[in-house]
């Protein structure tokens, strides 16, 4: 126990200390799988843009609502699901989801979205796949929107693609979600 | 690691460094989920990066920049609203150990807290060398990781060691005025 304690707390032998230990740690390394992080993140990245409608200016607002439909989904129920195909992308105006993923029959959950995000932003790359499920936590109104309809809404408003990109690095200087 | 061409695609360079992430998450983090956490956000800060970190010149410089967004994630999970200070860098098996002897815990922790919040404070530069070094790996191993030169990786470490103890005092003074 006693050796436990690093000598003199934050003194010069410190960072030997840490190195030691940190030898010793690495045995852990291997148990960790690349896999599984490469898909979470990649979920994440498709999970879209927080914040989004709230940047939008209010003509892009319109155009977006124009071109889009409202649908409600009642809590429990999912605005798309993991493996089928992505033809939509969903702005959340009012409720929360959870974003997450199926870990060999465990829920993962790895995101939250609500009111503002923009999610299934991947639904723009032509015969994508969902790379997660986003489930409403409570009853969810969302603008729904063809992907041929956003990449064209995408190119007639040149500011967009970047703030989603801009959105979804700075969410990510945080942790995604809760466990 | 040899000289090679940069990588093509920001899943072949994470891959390839994959283990060595890891250690330095986990020697900064202490836990799995907190280390799954760290990797996790690396890659997706790696993939929106890619535009800039696909066009670096070499390998090296690539994995460098990975080494920099990983020990940055787990810093900002340190730093997120759960305080996690509290438990900064001590893993499962030893927290066994502390708690056998509370008084020696406290210490053990405090002292911990304040080291890696001094480590926090260093230079960018001289923070990555040191928790590489905390990550178990040798003077020439960091060099290879960070595309610096061996004598540089000593000077940084040199230096943290006087920075630390200056800040190990700081902390003892302190904790004697209380």
């Amino acid at each position: 126990m006693s050796n436990w304690v690093p000598t003199d707390g934050t003194g010069e032998n410190f960072i030997d200390w840490l190195y030691a230990r940190g030898k010793q740690r690495s045995d852990r390394i291997p148990e960790f799988d690349a896999e599984k992080t490469l898909r979470r993140a990649r979920a994440v990245r498709d999970a879209g843009a927080v914040n989004f409608w709230n940047v939008l200016s209010p003509t892009e607002r319109r155009a977006f609502e124009s071109a889009a439909r409202r649908q409600a989904f009642p809590a429990g129920t999912a605005l798309m699901r993991e493996g089928e195909r992505a033809d939509d992308v969903i702005v959340i105006i009012d409720g929360w989801t959870k974003v997450c993923l199926d870990e060999g029959g465990r829920e993962r959950v790895i995101a939250e979205r609500g009111p503002g995000d923009l999610v299934g932003e991947r639904g723009t790359m032509p015969g994508n796949v969902r790379s997660a499920s986003v489930i409403a936590l409570d009853t969810v109104q969302a603008l729904v929107m063809r992907t041929a309809d956003y990449a064209a809404f995408v190119r007639e408003h040149p500011g967009v693609p970047d703030l989603v990109e801009k959105q979804t690095y700075d969410r990510h200087t945080g942790r995604p979600g809760t466990r | 690691m040899p000289p090679q061409a940069p990588y093509g695609d920001a899943e072949s360079l994470f891959r390839a460094v994959y283990d060595d992430l890891m250690r330095a998450a986990y020697a900064l983090l202490g836990n799995d989920a907190d280390t799954e956490d760290a990797a996790q956000n690396s890659f997706h800060k790696l993939m929106v990066a890619w535009t800039r970190v696909g066009g670096l010149p070499t390998a090296g410089e690539q994995r460098a920049y990975l080494v920099r967004i990983v020990i940055n994630e787990s810093l900002q999970i340190l730093r997120y609203p759960y305080r996690r200070w509290e438990r900064l860098g001590v893993d499962a098996g030893e927290w066994g150990a502390i708690q056998e002897s509370p008084d020696e815990s406290v210490q053990a922790r405090e002292d911990l807290r304040l080291a890696w919040k001094a480590i926090s404070e260093l230079p960018a530069a001289r923070r990555e060398v040191v928790i590489l070094r905390a990550a178990g790996y040798e003077y020439e191993e960091i060099a290879v990781r960070l595309g610096i030169s061996i004598s540089t990786v000593r000077s940084h470490i040199n230096h943290a060691r006087q920075q630390l103890s200056r800040a190990g005092a700081r902390g003892r003074e302190r904790r004697k005025n209380e």
